[in-house]
């Protein structure tokens, strides 16, 4: 089953007085089928945050659709939206977004009480997830008590517990030390395998190489796409690197 | 080449932080026009000649040195605050290869620039204002308005001393932060991670019961005599429970409502809670602050206020007569002379005393313990709170004049006490135990008490041989010359203020001569001094209020701006994973309600509780109108709460805007 349909987005930003046009987005389409583990690779300024943004409803495409389990986001009204994120897509960032006025906990629990959850479902909630992430003995912590891993693997609790059809990540190991970054691919991975379907937006060939498909961006445009199947990760890794070498030298584009 | 080149940095600077800077600029200006107006006025010449003005004046210069101690904390406090906030700029310049030295040139450039700008545009407008202000204080003291423009040249030299010292201050404060501080410290400025606040349950203890004490003692204090010594101690207990309560209190409360899970995971309150707890660790003090200035220029204001407005009403209780005479009567004569002038000068002015008022009386003050009174002077403390007036009437003067037919014996006394309570059963003085034979809870007005602000008793006792006796033996005593009593002649006059001043003037020549220690009041002839006095008080009080709000409303500003910058990151988080744009302004909105108006509705109570203690050091200054102090107090809560809200207003529209630039959707 589709669960993320992407369909001819194209972004142009304007500055204020309208001089000058950016085009962030030139066509950009692809689907996201249910427990698929995407990544999305590209340089800087290839347009992937501007993609991110508009996947999460923060942004509006100029053009183009983005439908959600066939609801078209277009359509949600403006009142909606807020709860339409919360309900549908769990968000992990690079820089964690964890609050400091809450404990690891409250951090957890803050999409859910905007949905007006009652404490027992919450914490009932939490403690498979708690378990999982190994994170049960720092819940009562503050993020500033603990290390980037542990506020990454909360902040990967808190994208879960609301059970979003689909997690945006981005950058997720951007910050992190190497030992941690693979701890939260390897975490990526186990949740992937229970069923939850990620997408991941990344500069790095390792996370990308954990991915079941890796997208590519050129120009605003999905310029190749690679699918791992039976891979290891470092067959993966070996074969991103070729793709990436071959779009630094401007190699021809092909699907 | 080069220091044209700091000389244009530091502008630049100015212009770029204009929203934190210009508030502060301005404020320099106020600060300079009121000091230099406060320093125009209290060296006038025009008004120290005018009766009462000298009084007028030593009010006015202490004000002066009240906004000159003021001005120099508050202009020190808020400038570190700018600094603070500007600590990355400066970490900046350090990395991009300004030495230090050079980013203190830029800041001395930029001093000399708020300081010149200050000055000139404060002295310019002090200049113009101050005859303004000049004529509004005439006004208020009822005085004739001169003609004429003058500069003042004492306060031409005091302004600048005074404020090139704060500013110069200011600036070796800076100096010293950017010199001890690392550029990689700079660079991070204040954002070091918040740790969370702990509860501090003895200061929540000590908080509730100094609050819970200086509210019990304005509510039990009975006597304004009371009232005067115990006054002080309730605003240190109150200023105290605010500061503690203010920290600690609201920091134990949060944690109270964090505790029940109910009430903390609702979506309102979510947030709130742990956003609060965070704003009160960092702005408790300064809420605190904004609370006591807040609640002293509600009181200042109000009682100032209702003493002007109450002046005729104070005039008409500390004296209740047109024309009052008190007078010791030497033994070789008696009173009938006196009532025989008088008599003389009301004929020659054609008029008749109205609610005559005579009688006779001995009068002494001792201090009191328990029954026994102390007079020999030589043992008396005056400065004690024991220290009490004595004024014994014959039973005969008092059953004319208040037509009664009490009867008493040989050692046995009427007592009715003014400002005090009398609890024992019999009073022994000068040797003579009197045993209490009733306790009176009115009697004959009179003006005898209005100026001692101790406890007063009148004593009837049996007839003037007592009354003889006890003047006596107290002359004996303290070693005086011996009269036989004192006298008091009183009444009303049915005539204009002219006529009955003309009679008062009157009755000084032809009284005095024979009765040189004669005491001669008139409300007529003491309205000037009053104006001066009250007049001078009120204009005060308006001023300093003036200036404290100033203070407040810029201190409010600053939070508001340093909360918006700390809290923008906050709440794009908040509204990435799930937030609506309303929610997280509805959860702004209550928060700034909250912390803005804190401090208001804790002065308001703060105001309530002290109402009953403020009532009678009123009447302690002859202010027995409470309706009026009520109304005053209201007034000056309403136009308060009023420029409150007006500055919330404008403070919230910046803090919105800090916080929603830059966010997305």
């Amino acid at each position: 089953m589709t669960i993320l349909d992407v369909n001819n987005l194209k972004k142009v930003y304007t500055t204020r007085f309208g001089g000058s046009h950016v085009q962030a987005l030139s066509n950009v389409s692809f689907s996201v089928e249910q427990g698929e583990y995407v990544a999305i690779m590209g340089e800087s300024g290839s347009g992937k945050t501007t993609l991110l943004n508009i996947l999460a409803s923060l942004d509006k495409p100029t053009s183009g659709e983005v439908l959600l389990k066939g609801k078209r986001l277009s359509t949600i009204k403006e009142k909606e939206i807020s709860s339409f994120r919360r309900e549908n897509l769990g968000f992990v960032f690079q820089d964690f977004n964890l609050l400091d006025t809450f404990s690891l906990q409250d951090n957890i629990f803050l999409p859910l009480v905007l949905s007006g959850k009652s404490y027992e479902e919450m914490s009932w909630r939490l403690q498979p997830i708690a378990r999982k992430l190994g994170i049960e003995d720092i819940l009562a912590q503050y993020p500033y008590e603990v290390s980037g891993g542990q506020k990454q693997r909360c902040a990967v609790a808190r994208a879960l517990i609301t059970n979003p059809q689909l997690i945006l990540a981005d950058e997720p190991t951007g910050s992190l030390d190497s030992q941690a970054a693979e701890g939260l691919l390897r975490l990526f991975k186990e949740i992937n395998q229970d069923g939850q379907t990620l997408l991941m937006v990344t500069h790095s060939v390792k996370a990308a190489s954990h991915a079941k498909r890796v997208l590519f961006i050129k120009d605003g445009e999905v310029f190749h796409q690679l699918y791992k199947a039976g891979m290891s990760d470092e067959a993966m890794y070996q074969k991103i690197s070729d793709t990436l070498i071959t779009m630094a030298t401007g190699g021809a584009r092909h699907e | 080449m080069s220091r044209f080149f700091y000389a244009k940095l530091a502008a630049t600077n100015l212009k770029k932080n204009a929203q934190t800077h210009l508030p502060y600029i301005l404020t320099c200006i106020g600060t300079v026009m009121m000091y230099y107006i406060m320093v125009f006025l209290s060296e006038n010449e025009d008004l120290g000649n005018m009766a009462g003005g000298s009084n007028m004046q030593t009010i006015l210069s202490l004000g002066s040195y009240v906004i000159a101690i003021f001005a120099t904390i508050f202009l020190f406090y808020t400038h570190s605050f700018l600094i603070k906030r500007r600590k990355k700029e400066f970490g900046l310049f350090n990395i991009l290869g300004m030495e230090k030295k050079h980013i203190s040139k830029v800041l001395m450039f930029e001093t000399l620039y708020v300081a010149v700008i200050s000055l000139g545009a404060g002295l310019l407008g002090g200049i113009l204002f101050s005859k303004l202000i000049f004529m509004v204080l005439l006004k208020i003291l009822n005085f004739e308005v001169p003609l004429g423009f003058s500069v003042s040249g004492p306060a031409l030299a005091a302004v600048p001393l005074l404020f090139v010292g704060i500013f110069l201050l200011t600036l070796l404060n800076t100096l010293r932060q950017i010199h001890l501080a690392k550029p990689v410290e700079l660079l991070k400025g204040g954002q070091t991670g918040e740790k969370e606040p702990k509860t501090k349950w003895p200061l929540v203890m000590i908080g509730m019961l100094s609050l819970g004490g200086g509210y019990y003692i304005s509510l039990i204090t009975k006597s304004p005599l009371a009232a005067l010594n115990k006054f002080f101690i309730a605003v240190i207990l109150v200023m105290v429970g605010t500061y503690c309560l203010f920290t600690a209190g609201s920091i134990a409360v949060l944690k109270l409502l964090r505790r029940n899970k109910g009430y903390y995971y609702q979506t309102r309150h979510f947030t709130a809670v742990a956003g609060m707890m965070y704003r009160m660790k960092q702005n408790a003090v300064g809420l605190a602050n904004i609370c006591i200035m807040a609640t002293a220029v509600l009181v200042m204001v109000s009682t100032t206020v209702s003493l002007y407005i109450g002046m005729e009403d104070v005039l008409r209780t500390r004296y209740p007569q047109n024309i009052m005479i008190s007078t010791p009567v030497p033994a070789h004569q008696s009173a009938e002379g006196l009532q025989t002038s008088v008599h003389e000068v009301l004929a020659q002015h054609r008029l008749e005393g109205k609610a005559m008022l005579d009688y006779r009386y001995a009068a002494f003050a001792g201090n009191q313990e328990g029954d026994t009174v102390i007079t020999d002077e030589s043992k008396m403390s005056n400065a004690s709170s024991s220290v009490r007036q004595f004024y014994m009437i014959p039973l005969e003067d008092y059953n004319r004049l208040t037509n009664r037919t009490a009867g008493l014996g040989d050692n046995e006394i009427m007592i009715y006490s003014s400002r005090n309570v009398y609890e024992e059963d019999t009073l022994t003085v000068l040797n003579r135990t009197f045993t209490v034979k009733e306790r009176l809870d009115s009697f004959f007005e009179n003006s005898l008490d209005r100026v001692s602000i101790m406890g007063n008793y009148y004593i009837v006792v049996k007839d003037m041989d007592v009354v003889k006796a006890m003047e006596k033996a107290r002359a004996e005593e303290n070693g005086y010359d011996p009269s036989s009593y004192q006298y008091y002649l009183g009444f009303d006059l049915d005539a204009n203020e002219a006529d009955i001043s003309a009679v008062y003037q009157d009755i000084r020549t032809a009284v005095g001569s024979d009765y040189p220690d004669s005491r001669i009041e008139s409300p007529v002839a003491a309205k000037a001094s009053f104006f001066a006095i009250y007049g001078g008080l009120f204009f005060l009080g308006i001023f300093l209020g003036a200036l404290f709000i100033m203070a407040t409303v810029l201190i409010i500003y600053y939070k508001q701006v340093s909360e918006g910058y700390d809290d923008k990151a906050r709440f794009e988080i908040m509204q990435k994973v799930g937030m609506s744009r309303e929610e997280v302004k509805d959860s702004i909105r209550s928060q700034v309600l909250i912390v803005f108006f804190l401090p208001l509705v804790t002065a308001g109570i703060h105001i309530a509780f002290a109402f009953p203690i403020i009532t009678k050091l009123l009447a302690v200054l002859n202010l027995t109108n409470v309706g009026l102090f009520a109304w005053c107090t209201a007034g000056t809560i309403l136009v308060f709460a009023l420029f409150y809200a007006i500055v919330y207003g404008l403070t919230a529209k910046v803090y919105y805007r800090i916080v929603s630039c830059g966010t997305s959707a």
